[in-house]
């Protein structure tokens, strides 16, 4: 192990360098990349690794950065890639298709809001497009957790029970951008921790097709399957977790995160480095006297709807604040887990942040100001936090 | 940046450091603003304290103002928001300083600020600040780091934040080493020493008292997007933001330094590329006559020069200059001189051409007195005709005759001579050239079959000689390499060419020497001829193996003859072994000095150029000293300033060109006579270039060519084309330097705006 000052997209190429060389015994690894900003530094910094049995293809798109990722998993390589932005909706159509047919291809985004009208900062808008296509979805709040997911996203895409791509997403810029020390173990111990990649269904000897025609009765075969294996996928990340610990030691963070929520009558419920940001809302509002606690979801697909529920159960006012919006709806992640909170319990959507506010503490405190005297909740709300 | 105790420099004394500590960091997007905040950070890192790290990026690119932030503690840090309150702030760019970068900030916050100005110059100011000011920027500069558009500080102005700090210098080390900065510690050490610190008032230190961070009850109103149509910077003045622009200066081509003519060798070839042969001429016949001899036989310094050798070979300038004479028919007309002087040259060689061609040019009477039968000195009598033919020469010497200059033949001047001819004029120039060619001292020197290489030359120019036999030149020059190619011309069996050094320092034109080979001459290299043997006629020389010794002043290695010889028959030698200078024709009473003939402590209006004052030996050195001297006499006998002296600053260098903004694209070259077609025929054998297209190969270095690369590479599209080039729109230039950075010529550079003075890294 050792200390480097990183940042969370060279971190992100890091994990990824690592988990291809762990692969040099099997069928090595193949990464097609286009850049994008806030997400260029990644694949700049992929490009720069000397990987055995390794390739990192340049190519002009988007669409076709993962089009290499499809061919090479399908081929039995572990792949992965990173994007942005609209660069993730050019590529949106070739991630259906990594998804539908279960090639576990990891993919870092950087995420960045959608345009035009152009605009080179954070939201959630970008990953989220991809809510419902059956790739897991995780949104990261610090340079150590980046780092831990990307490896963990091989181990849970490549689980035979799961085999399908992973998002590993990081705000772009807050934390894309940002430096800090990271903890970085030894190949070996990568090594352990990861098996070596096996696609079943790769292409082999025997030619065969991927993703050919199918009947309705076929599609709804699939789907079920597909969506019993991401629901499972749950279970098997618990079980990462402990392997994680044994290997690296240190514990790879929960599904959701809890912070201080135990005893709290108010909670702040959110995603990606805004969670970070709450925790520190908590102590201030704590040392204030007021019972306050934040949960995070980390693992967004699948939604690990018992632990949230869990973790609502008793509390009377939860605050969501979504770094994104479902227009005509509201803030995605609130829509998600307003049902989990127990009957009667005041959930109020905030949006904020879009387009890469700053969302300081201070905004924060005035949501919560906002929520505490209600009795109902109102519509979602929107902050500017230029 | 291991996370090993050892490396970290142990637990220190961390009183002074309040925690958790942030910092911001002010610049312009290209000084490396990010990287000042990430090397603070691993600065902090060495202490064994967490971190946190980042810029906040904007779209606006370099030039832009741009804020980074460091946060530091004891413990992992949570928060993910901008730094709004912080304890140090470090200020990249003066221009930047007001209210804005200032906000935030608590009595007793540290300030370092990158300026000239020194402290006193801020009284009253930052007065409750710990405040330091450094000049980043000069230091930086001195020790080039940096672009050739944008000097980059952030190195630098650390060494002044460690010094504020109390923190030794050595803590930057570790830092730096570990992104890759090393070779910047010492600017950093320079700012160290340099940083001027300004004691802090005493005041209320205490941050609480501050008011508490509020956030605006409202945003400013903004368009909905369908109205959201323009650009809204235009309203915003962004060159405001700029210390330092962009501006267009010619700067000197390597080509045009090299050439002892003083051409304009950028100047005709853009003249050709984009106006043809004639307009290419009119610039050309500004600086010489002879451009037809030139293109065939100058040692083409110009090409050695060139910048393009570094990329894909250098152009083929003599060549171009060929095709100029070739096809063009310019006549320049004689100008009226305001006072018709009258001046007598004696020499009619190319120094003596070039001198009566410029002071005719400019409307005075000039006289060339000719010792032999006809004008062109070496050119008539030395190059031989399958590398100047005579109509070729005839040409030139038309053209100078046509524009007025007077000749007269056979006049072989004494020193009485002299001095009749400088009292019949009002000014006489001396351009006789070399003296007599130089011998070899060794035994059987006097035996028939030896002769001087040029007198050879001379003999086969006017008749027709025939040799047989195995013929031997002594020399390397390009005298030797004339007399190899013509002997083998007039008949020789064999021709080998004894030359004392290697082939890499032989004087002649390489070209030639090539050539030379493929018609057959061989080359025995590190020989030196020892004793010439035969009964009556030479028949064998007697040569000692060479080595290269001690290098000389001059660099090139003295030959040290050794004792081991080898004999070489042979039916013929020639000697090229260069001439003497001889100047005992001269008056007895003048004295020559400067370039000039002097009686006692009087100037006498007499001058010397070409050969005889310089010995530079090639017709284009005599070229531009004849002009030279011509303009300097000119001067002095009209009271009016001389030439002006050829700029000091140093040409554009290879390493300014931007290479990658060129195609690739091979020299054109001459196309030669076969050798085969070339033994027994005085026919040319290189005939020159098959059009003009080499011209397209100038990267015409230093010199704007309109290519547009500067208007595309704005990133703010405020450079726009005008009636003489460009125009930069100063209201909206950040001075992000890209326009300088992207010039693939090295025609523009960066100034600072409030000192007019030069301020990128050269």
């Amino acid at each position: 192990m050792s200390l480097k000052l990183l940042s969370a997209n060279h971190g992100a190429a890091l994990a990824a360098t690592l988990a291809a060389r762990a692969n040099r015994t099997g069928r090595g690894f193949c990464s097609g990349v286009y850049p994008i900003t806030p997400s260029t530094e990644c694949m700049e910094y992929l490009c720069l690794q000397e990987i055995e049995k390794g390739r990192v293809v340049k190519v002009e798109s988007e669409h076709s950065a993962m089009g290499v990722c499809i061919g090479a998993a399908a081929a039995g390589a572990r792949t992965f890639t990173a994007t942005s932005s609209n660069g993730l909706a050019y590529m949106a159509e070739n991630c259906i298709a990594a998804a539908f047919m279960r090639l576990p291809v990891v993919l870092a985004v950087a995420n960045r809001t959608l345009g035009p009208p152009w605009n080179i900062w954070a939201d959630h808008g970008d990953s989220l497009l991809l809510r419902d296509q059956g790739l897991i979805q995780f949104y990261c709040a610090d340079n150590q957790e980046l780092f831990d997911t990307v490896l963990c996203a091989f181990r849970l895409a490549e689980d035979a029970s799961v085999m399908m791509p992973a998002m590993v997403c990081m705000d772009g810029f807050i934390l894309s951008h940002t430096v800090a020390q990271t903890d970085i173990p030894e190949q070996a111990q990568v090594d352990s921790f990861l098996p070596l990649t096996a696609v079943p269904h790769r292409l082999g000897d025997m030619p065969h097709t991927l993703g050919q025609i199918e009947v309705p009765h076929q599609t709804e075969v699939h789907r079920h399957q597909h969506h019993a294996a991401i629901l499972g996928a749950t279970r098997v990340y618990a079980g990462i977790q402990d392997e994680f610990e044994q290997i690296f030691g240190r514990r790879l963070t929960d599904a959701v995160v809890a912070y201080r929520a135990e005893d709290a009558e108010t909670l702040i419920v959110s995603m990606g480095t805004i969670g970070a940001t709450a925790e520190r809302v908590v102590d201030l509002l704590r040392a204030q006297g007021q019972k306050v606690g934040s949960l995070r979801v980390r693992m967004f697909r699948p939604l690990p709807v018992e632990e949230i529920r869990e973790c609502f159960a008793g509390k009377q006012r939860i605050a969501v604040i979504d770094r994104d919006i479902s227009l005509g709806f509201g803030g995605v992640l609130w829509g998600e887990v307003r049902s989990l909170a127990d009957p009667g319990a005041v959930v109020q959507s905030y949006m904020a942040g879009l387009g890469g506010g700053d969302v300081r503490p201070e905004h924060i405190v005035r949501m919560l100001a906002d929520l505490l005297p209600r009795k109902l909740a109102r519509r979602p709300t929107m902050m500017e936090a230029v | 940046m291991e996370n090993d105790s050892s490396h970290q420099t142990a637990a220190p004394d961390l009183d002074y450091l309040s925690l958790p500590l942030e910092v911001r960091v002010h610049g312009r997007g290209g000084q490396g603003g990010v990287t000042c905040a990430k090397l603070i950070a691993s600065l902090y890192t060495q202490m064994g304290l967490h971190v946190q790290t980042f810029g906040d990026y904007g779209s606006e690119r370099s030039g832009a103002p741009i804020q980074a932030f460091t946060r530091v503690d004891r413990v992992a840090i949570a928060n993910r928001n901008k730094v709004y309150q912080p304890d140090h702030l470090i200020v990249l760019d003066e221009a930047l300083m007001g209210p804005q970068v200032l906000s935030g900030t608590a009595p007793g916050a540290l300030l370092l600020l990158n300026s000239r100005s020194n402290p006193e110059s801020y009284a009253g100011l930052y007065a409750e600040y710990q405040f330091g000011v450094v000049d980043a920027t000069a230091i930086a500069r001195e020790h080039g780091i940096g672009s050739n558009s944008v000097v980059i500080i952030n190195t630098t102005i650390l060494g002044a934040y460690a010094r504020l700090l109390g923190l030794p210098l050595s803590a930057l080390e570790m830092a730096y080493v570990s992104l890759g900065l090393g070779g910047d510690l010492a600017a950093a050490e320079e700012a160290y020493e340099r940083v001027q610190m300004q004691a802090r008032a005493e005041a209320d230190a205490n941050p609480a008292a501050l008011a508490p961070i509020t956030l605006p009850a409202a945003f400013p109103p903004v368009m909905p997007t369908t109205e959201h149509c323009a650009d809204s910077p235009a309203a915003l003045k962004t060159g405001a933001w700029s210390t330092q622009a962009p501006r267009y200066r010619e700067q000197s081509a390597p080509c045009n330094f090299a050439c002892p003519a003083g051409n304009d060798v950028r100047g005709f070839i853009q003249a050709l590329k984009n106006d043809g042969a004639e307009a290419a001429a009119a610039v050309l016949l500004r600086t010489q006559p002879l451009p037809s001899v030139c293109g065939r036989v100058c040692p083409a310094p110009c090409m050695q020069a060139c910048n393009r050798e570094a990329f894909d070979g250098a152009v083929n300038i003599r060549s171009l200059e060929r095709w100029i004479a070739d096809h063009s028919a310019l006549e320049l007309v004689q100008q009226t001189a305001t006072q018709r002087l009258r001046f007598a040259v004696v020499g009619g060689g190319p120094a003596g051409l070039s001198t009566a061609y410029q002071l005719t040019l400019r409307g005075h009477a000039v006289t060339i007195y000719e010792a032999g039968p006809a004008l062109g000195g070496v050119l008539r009598n030395g190059i031989p005709a399958f590398r100047l033919p005579q109509e070729v020469l005839q040409r030139d010497l038309e053209r100078i005759l046509r524009l007025g200059v007077e000749a007269r033949f056979n006049i072989r001047l004494d020193k009485a001579g002299l001095l009749r001819l400088q009292s019949e004029h009002d000014a006489l120039i001396v351009c006789t050239g070399f003296g007599p060619p130089l011998g070899l001292a060794v035994d059987g020197a006097g035996l028939a079959g030896v002769e001087q290489g040029l007198d050879f030359l001379d003999r086969a120019k006017r008749n027709k000689v025939e040799l047989q036999g195995h013929v031997v030149i002594v020399g390397g020059g390009n005298t030797a390499i004339d007399c190899a190619r013509t002997a083998l011309r007039c008949g020789a069996a064999s021709v080998k060419l004894v030359y004392r050094r290697g082939r890499e320092e032989m004087p002649a034109i390489a070209e030639e020497v090539e050539s030379a080979e493929l018609e057959g001459v061989r080359l025995l290299l590190h020989r030196q001829p020892v004793a010439f043997t035969g009964n009556g006629a030479v028949s064998a020389l007697l040569v000692a193996e060479v080595e290269p010794g001690s290098p000389d002043e001059s660099g090139r290695r003295r030959p040290v003859v050794t004792q081991r010889t080898a004999s070489l028959a042979c039916d013929k030698v020639l000697l090229a072994l260069g001439q003497s200078s001889a100047m005992d024709f001269l008056p007895d009473t003048w004295q020559v000095r400067e370039g000039r003939a002097w009686q006692g402590d009087q100037a006498l209006n007499v001058w010397f150029a070409g050969d005889c004052a310089s010995g530079e030996g090639t017709v284009t050195h005599a070229i531009g000293n004849g002009r030279r001297m011509a303009l300097a006499a000119l001067a002095r006998l009209t009271d009016t300033p001389g030439e002006a002296l050829r700029e000091a600053e140093s040409p554009v260098a290879a390493g300014q060109i931007r290479f990658s903004h060129f195609e690739v694209a091979p020299p054109h070259r001459d196309k030669e006579l076969p050798p085969s077609a070339r033994r027994g025929s005085f026919a040319e054998s290189s005939l020159g270039l098959a059009g003009p297209e080499e011209a397209d190969r100038c990267f015409s270095c230093g010199q704007c060519t309109e290519c547009d690369t500067c208007l595309i590479y704005c990133p703010d599209g405020v450079i726009s084309r005008s009636a003489d080039g460009y125009r930069i729109d100063a209201d909206y230039c950040k001075g992000c330097g890209m326009c300088v950075a992207e010039c693939p010529r090295s025609a523009m550079e960066m100034y600072e705006k409030n000192r007019q003075e030069v301020s990128s890294c050269r």
